[in-house]
């Protein structure tokens, strides 16, 4: 080292200053959520991007990064969301070829189930008395995530807390679902991986693919049918409704 | 598989075009999947690299709302004051969710499934 070392303090000037630290600091905790959910045998309640989230949180505060800062950096994460949304086009083609005429029957409990979801969940917050800010937060929180978010947008929700709120769905829809099905003696696979796919989306639609495939597949059908569905409907039960 | 990348972008802004010109109300990667899901019905199958992208992108979706999701952080005051009333309304529906589909389905495919 023939040249002295900058003082820290101006490393870490330049660091804050490039995207590299958020997407850093956005990639090690998923990949440590990601971990910590396998050595859990993909218990739902050690869900990857919970645990990322909450490692992000207490990682800018740490670093007393504002928000917007860190999401100048990860905003390259952010972009892809739009790309994976296109790419659910590909599992729903997979599942039309195990359908087996089942198409309209599927159809009428996404519109079913969809509704439920909305009313249900803004009908209760409503009547707990939640902040209104809130409240528009849960419309689309039945969705997965990346559509939700764009569904949000269009209706002046924050994109934020639809998608916090679609995690938390997932993860309760991946836990509680189960127990429900048991209950109401809903015994077929197809049609117990369907619900969980409607009410939770991803995270109940891994969920199902761990227990049977079948289940699974028509999980991962009822959650792209039900974000394709619902960014046309929501917006529009929302300007009636609200 | 760039060629993959490159497909599922073109679709992409195909879908944002379509939504910013023609329905507004369709969030546009919507749009693009609905376009990318008629053109695979019309080709009958998925091309290996488009698969390999996608299904790449898809298997990691979680980690693509890590960033908004750390948005939650600005509104921690306002979620602790109706953190009790939200998890109800979040539980409630979740499970009214999975057992209204799972009825409804039930009731509908009664006759198909009597052995």
């Amino acid at each position: 080292m023939s040249q002295a070392l900058p003082p820290i303090s101006d490393i870490w000037v330049y660091l804050s200053g490039s995207p590299l630290l958020a997407l850093v600091l956005t990639l090690s905790a998923y990949l440590l959520g990601l971990t910590l959910y396998e050595r859990s045998q993909r218990n739902p309640l050690a869900n990857p991007v919970l645990i990322a989230v909450v490692l992000v949180c207490l990682g800018i505060s740490v670093l007393d990064m504002p928000y917007a800062k860190y999401f100048e950096g990860a905003q390259f994460v952010h972009f892809l969301l739009g790309t994976a949304t296109v790419s659910l086009a590909i599992p729903i083609y997979k599942g039309f070829a195990s359908l087996k005429g089942r198409m309209g029957v599927l159809l009428l409990s996404l519109v079913a189930g969809g509704i439920t979801s909305v009313f249900t969940a803004v009908g209760v917050a409503r009547w707990l008395g939640v902040d209104a800010s809130l409240v528009r937060g849960l419309v689309a929180k039945s969705v997965t995530a990346p559509i939700a978010m764009g569904i949000a947008e269009r209706v002046q929700a924050s994109p934020t807390l639809t998608a916090i709120f679609a995690v938390s769905t997932g993860i309760l829809g991946a836990v509680l679902g189960r127990y429900v099905l048991d209950a109401l003696r809903v015994t077929a696979w197809w049609q117990r991986g369907f619900a969980l796919g409607v009410a939770a989306h991803g995270i109940g639609t891994s969920r199902a693919f761990s227990v049977n495939a079948e289940a699974g597949a028509y999980a991962s059908l009822g959650m792209g049918l039900h974000g394709i569905v619902g960014a046309v409907l929501i917006p529009q039960a929302v300007a009636w409704w609200f | 598989m760039i060629q993959g990348l490159v497909q599922l972008f073109i679709f992409q802004a195909l879908g944002e075009l379509l939504s910013k010109f023609a329905l507004p109300f369709i969030p546009g990667p919507v749009l693009g999947l609905v376009l990318l899901l008629v053109f695979l019905g019309l080709r009958g199958q998925v091309p290996a690299s488009m698969d390999l992208v996608g299904s790449g992108i898809l298997q990691h979706l979680g980690l693509l709302f890590v960033p908004a999701s750390v948005g939650v952080v600005l509104y921690l005051p306002v979620l602790q004051a109706n953190a009790w009333a939200i998890s109800a309304a979040l539980v409630i529906s979740v499970v009214a969710t999975v057992a209204a589909t799972a009825l409804v389905l039930k009731a509908l495919s009664k006759k198909d499934e009597t052995p």
